[in-house]
């Protein structure tokens, strides 16, 4: 390596890669609008793990579909190596909430279908999927077709056919939401395991907070609407970590002080709900 | 999830079954055909009705294999064929489009498709009068018939079919920044393959029963034709062999539909 490109990988690795810069996002007008997301700033540098963790309706999800590029109309900038991003952009690979592989694809073709849509090779295309399909851990599986597979493999589909596409940053909204506890467990050591190898940026939007501290270098705490940072922790547990980590102490202190702040946005939206309930009961 | 089970019911269809249940379908479905023949056989020798309106197994059997031997049949054989086969093919490919634009644009599904609905379970036969004069009594009307008739039920499945796909597929495929040609061949076509295929399938049916009902109307070939040109000789055997032959095309031609679509009945 060259002097020169050494002290850019330097700046760089110092230099945020994302930059969440005032976001702000209101849906509707007048008397009824909802405002979903309220001047959001924060950023994440290469190779770090930032969760985002909220009770549902802080507008994690909207959020997310801003900085995926697939919702234009807000205010604010989001920002990739310091230009606004106009549109999904290349450096952004997303996995989704839903179930979202392709029920008429195999494991193997789910998988390689983004390197079809940019037209590289059959051969070369079969290699890099098979290779990530072995990272998540489904050897064996290529030829199955989703419906065949649990809810846990199908998500691990889904989370290899974002990597194969080789993403500078990984944006995951609740991947794990439908899963039972063990799996999300097990599931968020293979994603540590895999961030350890590819040092992949990662921005996680979750609700569940020991997934978060597992997971993560930094959590940004949203409130309930509208949703602002609330605060954003650092979480100073050692790597490489794997789920035993949820046993330490030191875990048991960042899931105590983070739940305090998120108990109360939690509670204010479950009292939102409630009335909304009645109301709804009111009027029927 | 809805889009994978439809999937799930399509791929797997009848392989799934079980080899003892499938046996013991079949032993039902032979035990019926032959209750119902000797039934019949029994009813025609008893006497207890006119000899000509319930004519024995046997000169049935006879009058299929005389028809079987006919240039004329296969004539007529060919010509229903070729008028059920354009009926579709044009039928499908208007009905594909108009459903695609239903599905995809809210305000041409607003404007229109309350009409495709109100259309759709009118007995076509009713236009048969108007196609004549526009096509004439040769072929030519009974495939604007044909096509007619099976364009709205494609429609309707093509437009369902399109509002049905799984949202978050597209979401996927935009964060891929697939181009929209990427979008349409390898997102919106294979998700909706099976109510595409399942509408052309059921729009196969209505376009058979529509070209052959037509033919019995007004023409001068066609299996349908040749259905009343027997009917009027009252040659009772041979009608009712010509009406076995036609339910065995008919089924034939679905059977084939079936295989080539990959959808099970």
């Amino acid at each position: 390596m060259t002097e020169a490109s050494s002290a850019a990988t330097v700046a760089s690795a110092t230099q945020p890669q994302l930059v969440i810069d005032n976001v702000f996002k209101q849906f509707g007008e007048g008397p009824g609008a909802v405002i979903a997301v309220d001047n959001v700033s924060f950023d994440v540098k290469p190779g770090e793990f930032v969760s985002v963790i909220g009770p549902s309706g802080c507008g994690k999800s909207t959020l997310f579909n801003i900085i995926g590029g697939l919702l234009d109309e807000y205010s604010g900038n989001v920002m990739i190596e310091r230009e606004r991003i106009a549109g999904p952009h290349k450096a952004v690979g997303m996995v989704f909430q839903e179930e979202s592989t392709f029920p008429w694809r195999s494991v193997m073709d789910n998988v390689a279908f983004p390197l079809e849509l940019q037209g590289v090779a059959k051969s070369e295309r079969l290699d890099r999927a098979a290779h990530f399909i072995d990272l998540v851990g489904l050897k064996g599986f290529e030829k199955r077709m989703p419906f065949e597979l649990s809810g846990g493999m199908r998500q691990r589909v889904s989370i290899a056919r974002t990597l194969v596409s080789g993403p500078q940053i990984l944006l995951m909204d609740e991947p794990f939401a439908a899963l039972d506890e063990q799996t999300r467990l097990l599931l968020g050591d293979k994603i540590t395991q895999i961030q350890q190898e590819l040092h992949q940026t990662t921005l996680l939007i979750t609700h569940n907070l020991t997934e978060a501290v597992q997971l993560s270098d930094r959590i940004v705490v949203m409130t309930y609407r509208p949703g602002k940072v609330k605060r954003v922790v650092n979480i100073d547990l050692p790597r490489p970590r794997t789920s035993d980590v949820v046993s330490s102490d030191a875990f048991g202190h960042y899931v105590a002080e983070i739940w305090a702040d998120l108990r109360e946005e939690a509670s204010r939206g479950m009292q939102d709900s409630e009335n909304m309930q009645r109301g709804r009961a009111r009027r029927g | 999830m809805a889009a994978s089970g439809e999937i799930r019911t399509a791929t797997m269809g009848f392989r799934a079954k079980p080899n003892s249940m499938a046996r013991q379908t079949n032993i039902i479905r032979i035990a019926i055909v032959l209750i119902i023949a000797v039934s019949w056989e029994a009813l025609s020798r008893s006497g207890l009705v006119f000899k000509d309106v319930v004519p024995s197994l046997f000169s049935i059997g006879a009058a299929i294999g005389k028809l079987l031997t006919l240039p004329a049949f296969y004539a007529n054989l060919q010509v229903t064929a070729w008028e059920i086969f354009l009926s579709l093919a044009i039928g499908s490919s208007l009905g594909i489009f108009v459903g695609i634009l239903l599905g995809s644009n809210r305000f041409m599904s607003f404007a229109y498709e309350h009409y495709v609905y109100y259309l759709a379970p009118t007995p076509r036969i009713i236009f048969f009068p108007v196609m004549i004069m526009w096509f004439g009594v040769g072929i030519a009307s009974k495939i604007a018939l044909g096509a007619l008739s099976c364009f709205f039920t494609v429609a309707l499945s093509t437009a369902g079919g399109m509002r049905e796909i799984d949202k978050v597929l597209i979401r996927v495929g935009k964060s891929f920044r697939a181009t929209p040609m990427q979008m349409g061949l390898k997102i919106y076509l294979p998700a909706m393959r099976v109510p595409v295929l399942n509408g052309i399938r059921l729009g196969f049916g209505t376009a058979t029963v529509t070209c052959l009902l037509a033919e019995t109307k007004l023409s001068n070939q066609g299996l349908g034709y040749m259905i009343m040109q027997i009917y009027s000789r009252f040659d009772m055997p041979s009608l009712y062999g010509l009406l076995i032959i036609v339910f065995v095309v008919a089924g034939i031609g679905n059977l084939i539909l079936g295989k080539v679509t990959g959808t099970s009945a």
